[in-house]
């Protein structure tokens, strides 16, 4: 391997890094903390005690609260829907407790208050709400049922809304909206009113007298950051839906992960997830992870429903998408509800913003490596919209501007686009049409170059074929493709892989009453993939190779119905039936137990090899215990039939996708789990625990010795076998207040059993890491200022070390004994953000954002490596690699 | 073809721009119980038969050979058994045992009580053309002088595999890298092959200058030895790249390291111009 020295830019960024004033402002980072915090912790008279002499007649909620506050200097927190209440209230008090006081005034009213800090929480209560004069549904006399469906929108950008609850207030009823933003709603005949809240939007309440089917689309505005008051993101209750059958869940919402800071400044929702329980990063810096001791190939990461293959850029330091395009993710850590399947692990389902459909606007940023630029508008207003976003990094505009030849000959960056239209083309009908498109570019010095990307379309039309069946047809197109170029003098050789995709997918959603939901649909991909060929030019004497393409077509069916059988036990049960039918043309090949060919079978075009079925039932269950607590189940079983083939430690670009053949066959996995929930203090605290047990089958591994660059057929050098993983996750979040953040914690393995690895005993998967912490905090400090800071801790990974040395033919080679029963060193770092505001009106916002990522300098390990002492040739030496150690980031991002 | 795995790996380190920096650490590592690793090999050359034998240290001992006496070493050949005598420690010789290309040879060594063998027949030779030095656009020295490497150049046979290890001498110095080669991708081709290797401590005496005295050995080798070579350079050299290092594949049965190897050997020097 070759060596080469960190060039010119680099040099300045070390110097940059290593100076202590990154040290000073770590520390006062730190001290800043802790000074606002101390108060905290210092005993004091609670606000509720204050007394308290106040006279007020029919004074709006937000005039009596400043009231209050000037007479007792007692501040209050509250979102928009009390700053904007209609409610008029009256105190009559003289020196009396404040929570007396406010008992009393908000004894009849919708809002309920709490302690929050040395703050007063005062919160929109629906249940205070006079009970609904509904036909109770006990009735079985009623007279019928009807259904409310609509879709849900921002009212600023005509965006629809994903995951917005839609409840019956004073009963348990209710829905959320599906990733369209449409829901439906079936209830008995009688007038409702209905709480409606989504993230970051003002919460409504709406009168709906149900007398018949009604259609109710409504446009939420969003929770403006212009007030002077601090605005509670904290979701209404049930935002995590204690009640939902659906457990191993995580959504984040872009406006969740705006302030953690991250490398490079750059935002990342690859690198945010690593944070919660159950995902593991997969090494430094690096946007590829593991779920449930799974691989990395385990995933399925969609894309506006497209799998991306190769969700990363740089050799995986950053992930393919853009975060400013992005709406909303969710990630599935392998109980996938049946309409998913294709990857053992996990579903990371990413969903982009649409384009603002109400006006024109550009927002964009700058940073230390990248610039972004998003623009977005109507093409007809409230009928259509595109946005645009653009991404590239500059890294490399650094290294031209060396006079060192040998430096400003590299390049190394990479660009990505997304863009997008929509028609609304009526009550009825809405289309999407979508693309991406991403490119990584990595030349050093004329020698080599390495060039790869994803290219992605999609058309989607959603259908509302009535107010209680909606459905989603889409057709994308796929292709990933790499590109490797060696020069070497009179020689040049070319690697040239691609796996291409056409897919068609139609989800059906049917509300069908008020106690069942179903879904069903089918998903059908083309894949042709075209292994690493390798042509030449020269006198190497290479001969250039033309490879089979391997064509292979993935059906799939399911059904899934969610049955909430009591109003504490729900249940979701779902049968998905995949079949994978390897097709001709091509060869296929018979071999030996050690790998040698000993026949093969030519197929015509089209001709059928072989179809592998696969049933993979899911299933899962929830029991409410009481208003904040549930404990829920689940089992699922899923099957993958494309996998990657990879030695590498880092992510490389080689690694091979290759699809199941009359030889490899399709990998599956049992995921048993099963979890517990509560919510505290009015829901602003959140405390989950999941195990899981988890089974696989048909996993995919290099023989010791293999050769990856063989133009042998791969199952030529692979072994199969099973593997078992199981482990503990926890973790508690604080969702309102100026704090709010996480603790995320996991105890983990994941192990493999191969004949002809490790002398046919378990071993632990590479990924396999015992214990897991990481802590996020975001503190809003100001109005202008919001600090952050991630702490992250982990056990090293295992990994195989050498157990001795020996020689042959007088160089030194070192000795294994067993598979990954080594450790690599702990891991742990601190990151530190803050973000500045730095000019908000109506027409143009902006802020700074700073961030120092590994802020106390720990030198984690990257890789380690062994070799003779260079200065002391008679002795070996273990070698530590370091990527990051102070890494500070300034980032610019405005909208106007 | 195992140049591009070291040029991928150049890029990967390229990708790392942002640091990578290096230290030498103290790690606990596990000591393994003594292995014993058998080097074995018989050239259709006199002095060719060798078979060195020795145990494996643990990490923290020091690099020297660590020879094993005592052992009955034989190579046999159509049925006749030629026994080596041990000339210093670990080092076992049959100074004029010579083999001929496309004669089966077996190793027998009986050491401890127990039995090793191993099995290999000595390829045709294919004829080393000529040898020549070319000079690198792209590899710089430490001064930023363009290094100069050695190139190999000869016809493959068509219609047969065929496997190669190249050896370098640089004024009577062995170059450690380990060039080993098949015919995969070029069968029955008139092969340009550059044996460029690594020089990471900037040692000026290991690169080729002009007047230097460059003699390159060819060995033809049979498949097994060739696999392992193979496995040796991408298992066990320490690279930490490497998700799953491994021992590398023998052919020598009964439970030892190393391996068992009759090839042809040829050699050609030239004045580097």
């Amino acid at each position: 391997m070759k060596k080469t020295d960190p060039y010119g830019f680099m040099s300045i960024f070390y110097i940059v890094m290593k100076l202590p004033l990154f040290v000073k402002v770590t520390l006062l980072a730190l001290l800043l903390f802790w000074v606002t915090h101390a108060p905290l912790m210092a005993q004091q008279l609670s606000p509720l005690d204050k007394p308290i002499t106040l006279s007020l007649k029919n004074e709006p909620l937000k005039q009596a609260l400043d009231k209050i506050t000037t007479a007792s200097g007692v501040r209050f927190t509250y979102n928009e829907t009390v700053a904007n209440s209609q409610v008029k209230i009256s105190i009559e008090a003289k020196n009396q407790r404040l929570e007396n006081v406010l008992t009393a005034a908000l004894s009849n009213q919708p809002y309920t208050f709490s302690l929050l800090d040395q703050e007063i929480l005062i919160r929109f209560d629906a249940e205070k709400l006079k009970k609904p004069n509904a036909v109770p549904a006990a009735n079985p006399a009623s007279n019928g049922k009807f259904t409310v469906s609509g879709t849900l929108i921002s009212k600023a950008s005509g965006e629809t809304l994903i995951g917005a609850t839609i409840k019956v207030v004073g009963a348990s009823q209710g829905t959320s909206t599906n990733e369209y933003g449409f829901f439906s709603l079936t209830l008995p005949k009688g007038s409702y009113q209905l709480a409606v809240s989504a993230v970051g939007m003002k919460n409504e309440i709406i009168s709906l007298m149900l007398d018949g089917n009604k259609k109710m689309d409504l446009a939420l505005e969003e929770s403006s950051k212009e007030l002077a008051t601090i605005n509670i993101v904290a979701k209404a209750r049930g935002s995590r839906d204690l009640s939902n059958p659906q457990m191993g869940v995580e959504k984040l919402n872009i406006q969740d992960i705006k302030n953690v800071p991250v490398l490079f400044g750059e935002k990342d929702v690859m690198k945010t997830i690593q944070l919660l329980p159950g995902i593991k990063s997969a090494g430094e810096g690096n946007g590829n992870f593991y779920v449930r001791g799974g691989g990395a190939d385990q995933n399925l990461i969609l894309l506006d429903e497209v799998p991306v293959y190769n969700a990363s850029h740089l050799l995986g330091f950053f992930s393919t998408f853009n975060s400013d395009a992005i709406k909303n993710m969710s990630i599935y850590k392998g109980d996938m509800p049946a309409q998913y399947g294709g990857r053992l692990s996990s579903l990371l389902d990413i969903k982009m913003n649409e384009g603002n459909n109400q006006k024109f606007g550009v927002s964009g940023g700058i940073g230390l490596i990248a610039a972004r630029v998003n623009v977005e508008g109507p093409i007809q207003k409230e009928k259509s919209s595109f946005l645009f976003s653009a991404r590239r990094t500059y890294a490399d505009l650094f290294l031209k501007l060396s006079s060192d030849s040998t430096i400003n000959r590299n390049q190394l960056y990479f660009y990505d686009f997304n863009l997008k239209a929509n028609y609304i083309l009526g009550e009825k009908d809405r289309l999407y049409v979508s693309g991406y498109l991403g490119k990584d570019v990595l030349v050093a010095r004329e020698i080599a170059d390495i060039n790869w990307g994803n290219s992605v379309a999609t058309l989607r039309w959603n259908h509302i074929f009535s107010n209680k069946l909606f459905s989603n047809t889409s057709a994308s197109f796929s292709n990933y493709k790499y590109n490797i170029n060696i020069k070497e003098d009179v020689n040049e050789y070319n690697i040239f892989s691609q796996l291409r995709d056409w897919n068609l997918k139609e989800d059906l959603q049917w509300f069908a009453n008020s106690k069942n939901s179903v879904s069903f649909g089918f998903n059908s991909i083309y894949h042709t993939i075209k292994p690493g060929e390798i042509s030449a030019t020269g006198n190497s004497g290479i001969l250039s190779q033309n490879l089979q393409n391997r064509f292979s077509w993935e059906n799939a069916v399911y059904a899934s119905n969610t049955w909430k059988a009591t109003d504490r036990f729900s249940l979701t049960y779902g049968l998905r039936i995949s079949a994978f039918s390897i097709l001709g043309k091509g060869d296929y090949y018979d071999l030996d137990g050690n790998g040698n060919i000993i026949g093969s079978t030519s197929y015509a075009s089209g001709q059928l090899v072989k179809t592998y079925y696969n049933l993979e039932p899911r299933l899962a269950m929830a029991y409410q215990l009481n208003e904040n607590s549930s404990v829920k189940a689940s089992y699922a079983r899923n099957a993958q039939n494309l996998h990657l083939i990879s030695n590498s430690n880092a992510s490389s670009p080689t690694d091979k996708w290759v699809a199941s053949t009359n030889i490899i066959k399709p990998e599956q996995a049992n995921q048993y789990s099963i979890g517990y929930y509560r919510d505290f203090s009015e829901h602003q605290y959140e405390l989950s625990a999941e195990t899981y047990y988890k089974q696989l089958y048909n996993q995919v591994d290099y023989r010791n010795g293999a050769n990856i660059f063989t133009n042998q057929p791969i199952e030529t050098q692979l072994l199969y076998g099973k593997g078992r993983a199981y482990g503990l996750e926890l973790l508690f979040k604080k969702k309102a207040g100026r704090l709010t953040g996480w603790i995320s914690y996991t105890l983990a393995k994941s192990e493999r059993k191969i004949d002809g690895i490790n002398n046919n005993q378990w071993y632990n998967a590479r990924q396999d890491r015992t214990h897991d912490i990481a802590v996020v905090a975001m503190y809003k400090l100001t109005n202008k200022w919001t600090l952050s800071a991630n702490f992250i801790y982990y056990t090293g990974d295992a990994v195989t070390f050498p157990s001795g040395k020996y020689q042959i033919d007088g160089v030194n080679y070192y000795y294994y004994t067993s598979r990954n029963a080594s450790r690599m060193p702990s891991y742990h770092r601190l990151d530190l953000g803050a973000t500045k505001q730095l000019k908000q009106t109506k027409k143009f916002s902006s802020e700074l954002v700073l961030g120092l990522y590994n802020a106390y300098g720990r030198e984690n390990a990257y890789t380690i490596f062994f070799r003779d002492k260079k200065d002391e040739p008679s002795q070996t030496e273990a070698v530590r690699t370091t990527l990051f150690t102070f890494v500070p980031s300034i980032s610019y991002n405005f909208k106007f | 073809m195992s140049s591009i795995s070291r040029y991928i790996g150049y890029l990967l380190i390229i990708g790392c721009l942002f640091s990578s920096c290096e230290k030498a650490i103290d790690l606990k590592l596990e000591n393994a119980i003594p292995d014993y690793v058998i080097e074995g090999t018989i050239s259709n050359e006199a002095g060719g038969a060798k078979v060195l034998i020795s145990a494996t240290k643990d990490f923290k001992d020091n690099n020297s050979f660590n020879g094993v006496s005592g052992a009955q070493v034989s190579i046999e050949n159509n049925g006749t058994a030629y026994a080596l005598t041990e000339t210093s420690k670990g080092v076992y010789q049959a100074a004029t045992l010579m083999g001929t290309p496309g004669g089966s040879y077996r190793l027998l060594v009986n050491l401890a009580g127990k039995n090793y063998t191993a099995h290999c027949t000595m390829p045709k030779a294919v004829t080393l053309d000529s040898i020549y030095v070319s000079q690198s656009k792209y590899d710089l020295n430490k001064d930023k002088v363009p290094r100069t490497f050695a190139v190999v150049k000869y016809k493959d046979p068509a219609g047969e595999l065929n496997y190669y290890r190249f050896v370098q001498y640089l004024n009577n110095k062995k170059e450690k890298t380990l060039f080993a080669f098949n015919d995969e991708y070029t069968p029955g081709q008139t092969v340009n092959t550059i044996l460029n290797y690594n020089n990471p401590n900037d040692d000026l005496s290991i690169d080729l200058k002009k007047g230097d005295n460059l003699t390159i050995e060819m060995q033809c080798i049979d498949a097994a030895v060739y696999k392992y070579f193979y496995s040796l350079d991408n298992g066990a050299s320490g690279n930490g790249n490497n998700a799953a290092p491994s021992n590398p594949l023998t052919n020598i049965q009964g439970g030892a390291l190393g391996y068992f190897s009759a090839y042809t050997t040829q050699r050609k020097t030239i004045k580097v111009p």
